[in-house]
């Protein structure tokens, strides 16, 4: 890219395509931050302007909306922009580009037509089966369908970057593998091996059991496969924020990346440990054996690798910007950050919060003391530290500077988008605090009303009152602080005629990719060890799952999630007076 | 490949973190023999629940000296039975599944948590020291009323704890020369003989007697009354056992028949 | 008036502090410590003022 011009000015195209992807992405948050404020009243029982039937199609909008349509719409607008700005070259077709956001785009709208559709009797869809759909809670095939075609743009997606790395490769043989390109590609090898888990749960169970094409399916089967995706999917939404840390940190803070080398294993590491860790999700699982369980347990462990070494590069890599900048003494350096700028002051504290949620994930993942917060409001308190932070704030961040590289255009409010990102941080911790102490007493999580007739949450300090107006407050900042994030970002589109502060060039890692052995670019290899460690892993519990219930599992009938609460009632009541008369 | 000093010494460490997780959470699973849901539950298809021995009457069992098993059945939206009652200090094993959705099996605040998946049953095994009355909530998503499934746990006293059952044989309607029989039956559902005084009241009879019952057995008591020394009209019985109470009204009357209805167990 | 920090450094410590009491309270609790809302709040009024008025102190007076 040529020195001093923006990414907008080098490659006007496919910033127009960038900032569609970011558009989808932040229309996404604003619906899905409304939701979230509805339900962090509506629980509290502090304000519920719905039905509580209806709290579920709210939620399944939230999940849906935050976790597959914000992160992934943001995450491919990042990562076309890490692969064309380092390649330093535009998609080989950029009809091509276009095809598979439309892909994603289509089939965002068709899953969140099922599922709004749900808010009004008018139309006869339904889909209240939140973002996890386990059968046999039955959503409208659309529902389906529109995840099938969004991932599937994803999947071109991945084969668009491949082949820009491709053709980038023929022009320079020999060359080690930009940094940001090589995150991007050995990302997307994760989605692909993770992903294909969710594409036969529906393909091949789901969807032709909600076409009524087969009778019945198994729902352990459906659920691990499920999981199998279910975890990596998370490291396909924080690793878009690892690349920013890693890229985009060091740079803001006024240094260079630490170590090029470690961020490769970093990655690497990754791609061979996030799919055969799903069972994690399962520890309460009945038909699936604790020796299953223990490995995922011990793999699950082995991932806070990664993660530790990101915490030990992004600290040294601050510190080296600090002391550029005249930063002294053990500690004093970090005042010479600039916590001025939004972009680097978001990830910073984005990071703070990621290295607090990842203690309480390692309470999740140590398999016995699971069971003290299984589906309690531990698990959304754990959510929200790290997808609803760690990705979800550095993507605001990173979008402070990189919006204003895809404009052209000068970021408006700066002052105003730091009390943005600090508003986000002080109601992350409201908020999840009291889901982590909740969860600890018992609270459940996904329910409208968890306050229950037959017995009192017990709370060692405080009372639940007090947890519900502290989980409400920190709601209410969050929600003031995306809808603040979304004004800045519409202001700044329309605010041309100026120029980015910033000159858009990222500098070279201290160590560079010269200090590391080739083989870490062989991505094949990587692709078969992973593919190994997967089959290793998941194929005896398959194995068990489908000769206990069968691959189509026993004959169970479809629950289809539009039958209004009273008839359910109802029946279950006769059903109930049948088996005690009987 | 080139690694700072101080990279290696992170990266020992955080090895050393790792480990000791793990160890810690294999002491806590081999060691302390936490034992966690897994495979040993025998599976179920759903609609066969209503046959199945053990589901079809959802219900508490003795099974040995201080060793009881529930049979509970997870459906939208309740489950059965409610309230389960068993005794503190005893080693009690859930077995639970689902006749329709995924639900799962909380007792708040403790960790006796476990999905309930259809076609699969979960094996739990706790023993509670503390009696009192736990919530028994369902915290995976099953549908629009999901937050009002929710039953009880009764954690009671050894002492207060039985698996006894009454039940009263009497008839509502008898003629003015006819017999009033009345059958009172006494359940032992737990494995110890158990002495109950059993009472039967009707009119100014009372009959009372002490049974011994076995385990696993039961015994029965009658009162015969002659109709005509009651006279025409309603009279009012009852019949108890330890804590049990049942009562009726059995009619004296002219052209009725005998017809037989049991009262219902406690 | 000048301050002795920037305020952008000023607004990140002031939620920082906001940030440490909440989940001090936790931290305390579980160590069997329980602070009421209101000594919580009192806590924190108390340790942003004088964050506050260390900020806008001048530099270098009474030092
Ligand atoms: C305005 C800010 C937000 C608020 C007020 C909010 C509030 C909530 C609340 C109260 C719940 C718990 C619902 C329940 O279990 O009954 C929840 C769940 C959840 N939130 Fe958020 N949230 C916000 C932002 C986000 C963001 C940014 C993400 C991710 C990028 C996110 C992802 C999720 C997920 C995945 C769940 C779990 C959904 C499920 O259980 O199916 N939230 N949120
Ligand atoms: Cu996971
Ligand atoms: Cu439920």
């Amino acid at each position: 890219m040529p020195n001093g011009a923006t990414f907008a000015d080098a490659y006007p195209t496919q910033a127009r395509h960038i900032r569609a992807a970011f558009w989808a992405s932040f229309l996404s948050l604003g619906v899905g931050a409304f939701f979230g404020l509805i339900q962090a009243l509506h629980r509290t029982d502090i304000l519920r302007v719905i039905e509580s039937q209806t709290y579920y199609t709210v939620l399944t909008a939230h999940g849906v909306f935050l976790v597959i349509s914000f992160t992934i719409f943001f995450l491919v607008g990042v990562f076309q922009w890490a692969v064309t700005d380092s390649l330093e070259r535009p998609p080989v077709d950029m009809r091509f580009t276009w095809g598979w956001y439309g892909l994603m785009s289509l089939g965002a709208s068709l899953t969140a037509f099922a599922i709004l559709a749900g808010f009004t009797d008018s139309i006869d869809v339904r889909a209240n089966v939140l973002f996890t759909f386990y059968a046999p809670l039955q959503a409208h095939p659309l529902f389906y369908v529109g995840l099938v075609v969004f991932v599937v743009g994803t999947w071109l997606a991945g084969a668009d970057w491949f082949r820009s790395w491709l053709a980038w490769k023929g022009d320079n043989p020999g060359e080690r593998i930009p940094l940001p390109t090589f995150m991007v590609l050995t990302t997307m090898i994760m989605w692909y091996i993770s992903s294909i888990g969710v594409a036969v749960a529906i393909l091949a169970f789901i969807l032709p059991w909600s076409l009524e094409l087969t009778g019945s399916l198994n729902p352990t089967l459906t659920r691990t496969l499920f999981w199998y995706f279910g975890h990596p999917v998370v490291y396909f939404w924080l690793l878009p924020a690892y690349l920013l840390w890693y890229i985009l940190l060091p740079k803001l803070a006024g240094g260079r990346l630490f170590s090029d080398p470690l961020a490769r294993v970093v990655f690497i590491l990754f791609v061979l440990l996030s799919t055969p860790v799903g069972i994690h999700h399962q520890y309460l699982d009945p038909g699936i054996s604790e020796g299953f369980k223990f490995i995922a347990m011990t793999n699950t462990m082995f991932l806070l690798l990664p993660s530790l070494l990101t915490a030990f590069t992004i600290i040294a890599s601050m510190e080296h910007g600090a002391r550029q900048r005249g930063g002294e003494g053990y500690f004093n350096w970090l005042t010479a950050l600039p916590w001025r700028d939004p972009a680097f002051t978001g990830m910073a504290l984005a990071g703070m919060v990621f290295a607090f949620g990842g203690f309480t994930g390692i309470v999740n993942a140590g398999m016995n003391i699971n069971y003290l917060v299984h589906n309690t409001l531990w698990v959304p308190g754990h959510i929200h530290t790290q997808v609803g932070t760690a990705a979800a704030l550095t993507f605001m961040a990173g979008a402070y500077w990189l919006v204003p590289q895809l404009t052209g255009n000068r970021l408006v409010g700066r002052g105003l988008a730091l009390v943005q990102v600090v508003l986000w941080f002080v109601g992350i911790v409201f908020m999840t605090n009291s889901m982590y102490r909740g969860g600890l007493v018992g609270i459940p999580r996904r329910t409208a009303e968890p306050q229950y007739e037959g017995f009192e949450y017990e709370v060692a300090a405080g009372s639940v009152g007090e947890l519900n107006a502290q989980l409400a407050i920190g709601g209410t900042i969050l929600f003031v602080s995306a809808m603040l994030f979304l004004a800045l970002m519409v202001l700044t589109a329309f605010n041309g005629g100026t120029e980015p502060i910033d000159d858009g060039s990222i500098p070279p890692a201290l160590s560079g990719p010269e200090d590391s052995p080739a083989v870490l670019d062989n991505l094949k290899l990587w692709v078969a060890i992973a593919a190994v460690l997967v089959v290793i892993a998941y194929s005896f519990p398959l194995a068990s799952i489908v000769s206990r219930g069968g691959l189509f599992g026993p004959d169970i009938g479809p629950i289809p999630v539009a039958i209004d609460a009273a008839s359910t009632v109802a029946r279950t009541a006769l059903e109930a007076v049948s088996a005690v008369v009987r | 490949m080139r690694i700072h000093q101080y990279e290696r010494v992170w990266l020992l460490a955080s090895m050393v973190l790792i480990v000791g997780f793990i160890a810690t959470i294999t002491y806590g699973a081999v060691g302390l023999g936490i034992t966690m849901v897994d495979d040993r539950g025998a599976t179920i298809a759903p609609d066969e629940i209503n046959e199945d021995e053990r589901f079809g009457d959802p219900r508490v069992e003795q099974v040995g000296d201080d060793e009881y098993e529930v049979y509970a059945v997870a459906m939208t939206f309740a489950f059965q039975p409610d309230p389960i009652e068993i005794p503190a200090d005893s080693e009690v094993t859930f077995y639970v599944t689902s006749r329709d959705v995924i639900h799962s099996f909380y007792v708040v605040g403790t960790n006796t948590n476990t999905m309930v998946i259809p076609g699969e049953i979960s094996v739990v095994t706790v023993e509670f020291d503390e009696p009192g009355e736990y919530g028994l909530i369902c915290t995976e998503y099953c549908g629009a009323a999901h937050h009002e499934m929710e039953g009880q746990l009764a954690v009671l006293e050894d002492e207060e704890f039985d698996l006894t059952e009454l039940e009263v044989e009497a008839p509502d309607e008898v003629e003015p020369d006819g017999e009033i029989e009345i059958t009172a039956t006494v359940t032992n559902g737990q494995l110890e003989a158990i002495e109950e005084t059993v009472t039967v009241e009707l009119g100014d009879e009372t009959l009372e007697e002490s049974v011994t019952v076995e385990g696993d057995e039961s015994e029965s008591v009658t009162l015969t009354v002659d109709a005509a020394d009651l006279g025409e009209g309603d009279h009012d019985w009852t019949a108890s056992a330890g804590d049990l109470t049942e009562s009726g009204t059995v009619s004296v009357v002219e052209g009725s028949e005998d017809d037989t209805e049991g009262g219902d167990d406690a | 008036m000048r301050l002795r920090t920037s305020p952008a450094k000023l607004l990140v410590l002031v939620a920082l502090c906001l940030v440490v009491l909440v989940e001090l309270r936790t931290a305390l609790a579980f160590v069997g410590v329980s602070l009421s809302i209101g000594a919580t709040v009192a806590v924190g009024v108390a340790a942003i003022a004088a964050l506050l008025l260390w900020a806008v102190r001048p530099a270098g007076s009474g030092e």
